[in-house]
């Protein structure tokens, strides 16, 4: 027998199958997975996107929730930006940094908490010694490094464009940019770290997947956090 | 690989992210020029700011979540890289076209009855120029992400290695300039 036939479900296992209840896992589920070599993942997609699935209404239902909660927050962080138009208007190089601000910090989000949780997996930090794993030291040496790196780059790029279109820069100025990017970016990736240590332990206890839990919470706590702290480090330098 | 030093890995992994930051920054620093350009229409549309930073992170967490279900789908096989009639890809789009409208009206409510709260401006333009920018952003974004995803693919890469940082680079820039648009057409 090939491969290829021996994949291909018999009639009557296909419809046992396909009456399943979309969201049970019969134990038939767990004989065609392992008889003819499924992964549970690929089963998992099948069923959650298979005939039966009303995929548009399925996918709604599944984020409406979310990406309302992440609106919200972010909305919330808009505030902290709406306070302080007048400085981001009048001062150009914060208006040109903030997108890729933000956007920086929640990439960062996103590197840190799936690089722990793999590190969870493969078993290289413990909780109890985790800060003496060299893995962890590389991680974070990383992380400081290419965040200080990009954190300058965005400041003296910002101001560049600012100048550019006829904006006045000091020296004084220049340096209160760069301050601005070096010391959000900074005070963030620490949260970041916090947070995916904090909340990878504890998902990991719980035997859960801790990538589908830290990215979003890093994410969103990132999107706020650098709203907040740039609104902060603005009405404090400025 | 596993045969590698950590210095040496130390060094690879740096230059990966680092290469991959830039560009994302840098990306950000071109939408960030374009709002630079349109001081004037900010200050038009009061408010305008607490919309911007949902309105930016919905067409990432939108199109990024398309494109990693659409990746799912084509390494499984059950979805093939064409722009034939698919039940998957068409439910797809019909989704996030869906969310979009959705997440761009909660946006626009969000940020008038903040404004009105908070800072007591009283602007329902808001509302009308969120929902205008989400449909403007969706047509350009949605076709872009399906077929890179697809292109990616077909030339044999993984499209969960570069969609991410691709569309929330692109995303920015695509918004920015459907909400500059939308503020012409409202205001």
């Amino acid at each position: 027998m090939d491969n290829t036939s021996q994949r291909r479900l018999p009639h009557a296992i296909r419809r046992k199958l396909q009456r399943t209840p979309r969201k049970k896992w019969h134990p038939i589920i767990h004989h065609v997975r392992k008889r003819y070599r499924i992964s549970r993942r690929t089963i998992f997609y099948l069923k959650e996107y298979g005939p039966k699935s009303h995929i548009a209404h399925l996918i709604i239902k599944e984020s409406v929730y979310i990406l309302i909660l992440a609106s919200i927050m972010s909305s919330m962080g808009g505030i902290g930006l709406q306070s302080i138009q007048t400085s981001i208007i009048t001062i150009l190089p914060l208006l040109v940094m903030l997108p890729a601000l933000t956007d920086m910090i929640g990439d960062f989000g996103t590197i840190v908490s799936s690089r722990f949780a793999t590190m969870l997996y493969l078993g290289q930090v413990g909780r109890k010694n985790w800060w003496h794993s060299r893995y962890m030291h590389k991680l974070f040496g990383i992380v400081v490094g290419v965040a200080l790196i990009a954190a300058i780059y965005l400041g003296t790029v910002a101001t560049w464009i600012a100048v550019a279109r006829g904006f006045a820069v000091d020296a004084v100025l220049f340096m209160k940019i760069i301050e601005i990017a070096i010391a959000a970016t900074v005070m963030l990736i620490g949260l970041m770290f916090f947070l995916s240590v904090v909340g990878g332990f504890y998902i990991f206890s719980k035997k859960e997947d801790p990538n589908n839990f830290l990215i979003p919470i890093t994410t969103s706590v990132a999107d706020l956090g650098s709203l907040i702290v740039f609104s902060t480090l603005v009405t404090l330098l400025f | 690989m596993a045969k590698m030093r950590l210095p040496t890995l130390c060094f690879k992994d740096f230059f990966e992210i680092l290469t991959s930051e830039l560009i994302s920054v840098t990306g950000g620093l071109l939408a960030g020029t374009m709002l630079a350009f349109a001081t004037n229409q900010i200050e038009l549309v009061p408010g305008l700011l607490i919309l911007l930073p949902g309105f930016l992170e919905m067409r990432g967490n939108i199109s990024g979540t398309l494109s990693a279900r659409l990746g799912s789908g084509l390494w499984i096989g059950v979805l093939k890289p064409q722009l034939r009639r698919s039940r998957i890809l068409r439910g797809n789009v019909i989704a996030d076209i869906f969310l979009a409208l959705i997440v761009s009206l909660m946006l626009g409510l969000v940020a008038y009855f903040a404004s009105a709260w908070v800072f007591g401006i009283d602007n329902p333009a808001l509302i009308y120029i969120s929902l205008i920018a989400g449909v403007l952003s969706n047509i350009i974004e949605i076709p872009a992400t399906v077929l890179t995803t697809f292109w990616l693919f077909r030339h044999g890469h993984d499209p969960d290695n570069i969609m991410g940082p691709y569309v929330t680079t692109i995303g920015d820039i695509i918004s920015i300039v459907a909400l500059l648009a939308a503020i012409v057409i409202v205001m």
